[in-house]
């Protein structure tokens, strides 16, 4: 909840314009613990398997598909919707879009709310177990 | 409820008048519904004969694709399979002394367990209702054991729960003992204070006190004070001393609804949880040795497909070799079997539409650890023979103790299970810093249990190499838009797999999903 909380401030502190130095640590901080298992901590990818977020045209792209992206997954990747909230989910992306030399606006929350469908996916916490 | 309708009337005339009414068809769902035991389609393979030396390529050795070959080439179909890995089953595997496994970015692990144990890192059980995975165990003789999936003398550990049973481990038992003795109590005693007159007739109240008694092991007056079915704390024995034994002390009603550990408990297990549950004996990668030894001759091992081309007279599939060299192969047909995760990012030569439906959907991100623990202090301590220990912390969610080697020295437990962003964190982690992680947790429920540790196995599916990911997760759109138009060939290509079945995620998803398109492929061949 801690973590929830921290992050919740930190957007509101920035405002929606400006992207602080709390809110990037906060980012990285989530990229690291969610994405760098596949989109590797410099955000190169795994040929193959996992595409490069660096340089990406898509996360620099339209804010709606990689909000999208995180929230419903596609092809080998997740549905964070049930995992991260309307805030995380902009603070990352606010991150990865301005990381590696990314250069693309910051996500606000409430662009993640407006796309959030609400869609039920199979198994999702459904119980303590699966398989 | 009111079956009063049904009574008086035989079986046999009820599906007299159903097949009246409703034709034979009618008759049938009937006669199945009252057990008189029709088979499902799903319980045995479609029977194909006269193939007619039809050539048909499969991509994948897992379960999906030697189903597909094993049933074809006995219908006379001339098959051939193409396997990236250099060996069969797919995510059919178990991890024992000198298995490897290298994530995609992390480092290799070599499996260094002792000779005899083992750990299911991918599929580890089967419910006695997936009869097509039984099926296949039986026709290739794999000797079955019980899988513990319940056991009430197991811990529950609920770390997030309030009052003094949170944050420790508490018998499974006892939770639903208690819980169940405190609810008949309160609803036993509502009832005969009156409080459900006006809903219900005296008779029914009657039977539900006295249903309740018996559910909640209530005394005469309707009070829970414990059963002993939750067990004694000092056992019964011989003599005088111990003699009786003394029973264990119920927990308190509100501390066990404030704990939360009743989360665990439901009158009926999940359909697909429930008992009785299998493993096969020595390993799930014995179900693929069986199968491989009925194909094995027909696979092409450590050979990645590259495209696939297609027109109204057959396939071709264009690959790289074990030893680099690019090759290709034509057939009359492709069943293929590649998880839609890899799929997806591959060339292959097939409508827009089905294109975009490959893409519809995502993969669970999965974890698992097997631990080889020193001793068997769940069995030697605590008398826990296999089952779960349900533990609420989301980077662990289940501790599994070994439903085989029972009072051996050592033995290998399953230490998490996460999916989802929990299974993105801890797979970030180096296999000793997850080693480590585990222990962490297992030392809250077990004293000594990360000292017990001698060495572990890791496998973070979504980041393996040919699966990128444990199962499909489709939604309720994906399964509503792409999963149809995947589900019927695009041209001569045939998906099969547990992507495209409602049993995402159990083999018996891809042995059925492969029955179901080979027979739609024979249907054709035949037609033609």
């Amino acid at each position: 909840m801690m973590r929830l909380r921290l992050v919740s401030a930190a957007i509101l502190l920035v405002g929606l314009g400006n992207f602080t130095q709390a809110a990037a640590a906060d980012g990285k901080r989530l990229f690291l613990e969610n994405c760098a298992a596949c989109h590797r901590p410099n955000g190169v990818g795994v040929v193959g398997a996992f595409p490069a977020l660096a340089n990406s045209k898509v996360v620099q792209g339209d804010a709606k598909v990689p909000i999208t992206r995180v929230l419903n997954g596609r092809g080998g990747m997740p549905a964070f919707q049930g995992e991260l909230n309307d805030a995380e989910i902009a603070t990352v992306l606010t991150y990865v879009r301005s990381a590696w030399g990314n250069k693309a606006k910051p996500v606000i929350s409430q662009q993640v709310a407006a796309l959030r469908t609400g869609g039920k996916r199979e198994n999702a916490k459904a119980s303590l177990q699966a398989h | 409820m009111d079956f009063a309708g049904a009574r008086g009337v035989s079986r046999r005339s009820f599906l007299e008048g159903l097949s009246s009414v409703g034709g034979s068809a009618l008759l049938m769902a009937g006669m199945s519904a009252l057990g008189f035991g029709i088979a499902s389609a799903q319980t045995t393979p479609p029977n194909l004969s006269g193939g007619g030396g039809k050539k048909v390529v499969v991509l994948g050795a897992g379960v999906a694709g030697m189903t597909a070959a094993y049933e074809l080439s006995k219908g006379g179909y001339e098959v051939t399979i193409l396997e990236a890995r250099s060996f069969a089953g797919g995510r059919c595997q178990t991890a024992r002394k000198g298995f490897k496994l290298t994530e995609l970015g992390g480092e290799t692990q070599e499996c260094d367990f002792d000779d005899g144990l083992y750990i299911n890192h991918g599929p580890w059980r089967i419910p006695y209702h997936h009869q097509s995975t039984l099926h296949y165990t039986k026709e290739f003789n794999i000797p079955l054991e019980v899988f513990v999936n319940d056991n009430d003398h197991s811990f529950v550990m609920y770390d997030n729960g309030k009052g003094p049973l949170a944050g420790k481990p508490v018998r499974k038992g006892q939770i639903a003992a208690d819980v169940r003795g405190g609810a008949a109590e309160i609803l036993a005693k509502s009832v005969k204070q009156g409080a459900l007159d006006k809903a219900m007739t005296a008779d029914d109240r009657e039977q539900l006190i006295a249903y309740l008694v018996h559910e909640g092991y209530l005394t005469n007056d309707l009070a829970y004070l414990g059963t002993e079915g939750r067990g004694y704390d000092i056992e019964p024995g011989p003599g005088v001393n111990p003699g009786p034994g003394k029973l264990t002390t119920p927990y308190a009603f509100t501390d066990v609804l404030n704990s939360g550990a009743w989360r665990t408990l439901a009158s009926v297990s999940a359909y697909e949880q429930q008992k009785t549950m299998f493993q096969p004996v020595g390993g799930m990668d014995r179900i693929a040795k069986g199968f491989e030894g009925a194909v094995g001759h027909l696979i092409r091992y450590s050979t990645q497909v590259k495209t696939l081309k297609q027109n109204d007279k057959g396939v071709e599939v264009s690959f790289v070799d074990g030893d680099g060299k690019a090759g290709t192969l034509k057939a009359d047909y492709c069943i293929c079997t590649i998880p839609l995760s890899v799929l997806r990012q591959m060339d292959i030569q097939a409508s827009k539409a089905f294109k975009e439906a490959i893409g519809g959907v995502s993969y669970a991100l999965v974890g698992k650890i097997g631990l080889q623990m020193k001793r068997r202090f769940w069995e030697e301590d605590h008398h826990i023979y296999g089952g779960h220990v349900y533990f609420d912390d989301p980077e662990i969610l289940t501790m599994t103790l070994p439903s085989t080697g029972f009072q051996g020295k050592k033995g290998v437990l399953l230490g998490y299970y996460q999916f989802g962003a929990q299974a993105a964190k801890v797979s970030a982690l180096s296999p000793l810093e997850r080693q480590a992680l585990a222990g962490r947790a297992g030392d809250k429920v077990f004293e000594g249990y990360s000292s017990n540790i001698e060495t572990s196995f890791s496998a973070a599916w979504h980041r393996i190499e040919h699966n990128l990911g444990g199962w499909a997760q489709w939604s309720d759109e994906g399964r509503a838009s792409a999963y149809p138009v995947l589900c019927e060939p695009d041209g001569r290509l045939y998906l099969a797999g547990e992507h495209l079945s409602y049993l995402t995620g159990w083999q018996a998803g891809g042995i059925e999903s492969a029955w179901q398109q080979i027979a739609k492929l024979h249907a054709r061949v035949h037609a033609a």
